[in-house]
């Protein structure tokens, strides 16, 4: 199984060698790669994607909580707000970059 | 950085007092400019116009024996703002109120008037937050430094035993100044990202969908002044908390 899964990755990275011609037509072509577009674009989804993360595992030990103790969802519903504001704030620097940056 | 086209009222100001702006410009000895008010400006002066006329109308109408409606709904976000700055900052928490109470209602105002058609939120302008979070930064230093005095304010950088000193010092100084910068970019970004996705989608279609995001960005407006207000609360607890 080991030596069909080593042998079939060997074959497609050998399978992908047309992506060599490609490397000079790029950069002699018609302008400029726009890089810091595309990083942005990255950055942005991966800073997203990770505070999505983040938000999803406060809201689950907050319902959890809740659940367990419905006299306490007052005070637990507080800390779930502040943090998911405090998370999402740090989305927001990467958003705040791309803005100080690319615009 | 950003070029945000006038606004119809700060054309209006810079048609008829451009001299007033480039005099006030020069005052703070900045260059002089074409169309000297910024949409942020502007609109800044008339959230100061909204708030002083609210209390100018409510003074006369508070009344112990008959309260009106306005009476009911300023008693409210008074003893909400009382409740939290009691429950945040500790027993004497009330005698910082003013001061956050004010911020709230300037950063909520500032936030929702935005919604407004033809007005433009200031809070989108990366200075207006900034003000807010410097006046924050002054603010609970110097409670705290009143509070405690110098001595005994500094000290409290060093954290809890002395000879952890050396490497509690940098530390608390650069979580200290972080706190201005992180109060300034999670207001701006907030409300330059709720305007940026309302236009986004207004772009792409009309009517329901991009009332959806501005009815979120009525949302995230009330909960970023709250957020605004309640950190500060934070900072002001922990800069004149002590062991009594």
């Amino acid at each position: 199984m080991k030596t069909k899964l080593l042998l079939l990755v060997l074959a497609l990275l050998a399978l992908s060698s047309p992506i060599f011609a490609q490397g000079t037509g790029g950069s002699a072509a018609s302008g400029v790669v726009n890089w810091v577009a595309i990083t942005s674009g990255f950055s942005m989804a991966i800073a997203s994607g990770l505070c999505g993360l983040a938000q999803a595992k406060a809201a689950a030990a907050c319902a959890e909580g809740m659940g367990r103790n419905p006299g306490a969802a007052a005070a637990i519903r507080f800390a779930l707000i502040l943090s998911l504001v405090l998370i999402e704030s740090l989305a927001l620097y990467t958003f705040a970059v791309i803005f100080v940056k690319v615009v | 950085m950003q070029h945000h086209e006038q606004i119809w009222l700060a054309r209006e100001f810079n048609k008829y007092v451009p001299g007033l702006g480039n005099a006030i410009l020069k005052l703070l000895r900045l260059p002089q400019q074409h169309n000297p008010w910024a949409n942020f400006m502007v609109m800044e002066i008339i959230v100061l116009l909204v708030i002083v006329l609210l209390f100018a109308f409510l003074r006369p109408r508070l009344s112990v024996d008959r309260p009106g409606k306005l009476q009911h709904i300023f008693e409210l976000i008074y003893n909400f703002v009382h409740g939290e700055s009691e429950d945040a900052v500790g027993h004497g928490g009330a005698k910082y109120l003013p001061f956050f109470g004010t911020l709230f209602i300037f950063v909520l105002i500032c936030n929702l008037i935005g919604i407004i058609p033809g007005f433009e939120s200031p809070t989108i302008e990366p200075s207006v937050p900034a003000g807010c979070a410097i006046a924050t930064f002054c603010y609970y230093n110097l409670v705290g430094l009143r509070e405690q005095g110098v001595g005994k304010y500094l000290a409290h950088f060093a954290g809890p035993m002395p000879f952890l000193a050396p490497l509690m010092v940098p530390i608390e100084l650069i979580s200290h100044m972080a706190r201005p910068l992180s109060l300034t970019v999670r207001l701006y970004a907030n409300m330059y990202a709720g305007e940026q996705v309302t236009l986004v989608f207004l772009s792409l279609t009309y009517l329901a969908v991009p009332a959806l995001f501005m009815g979120l960005h009525v949302f995230v407006s009330l909960l970023q002044a709250y957020i605004f207000m309640l950190l500060t609360m934070m900072y002001v607890s922990g800069a004149v908390s002590h062991e009594h």
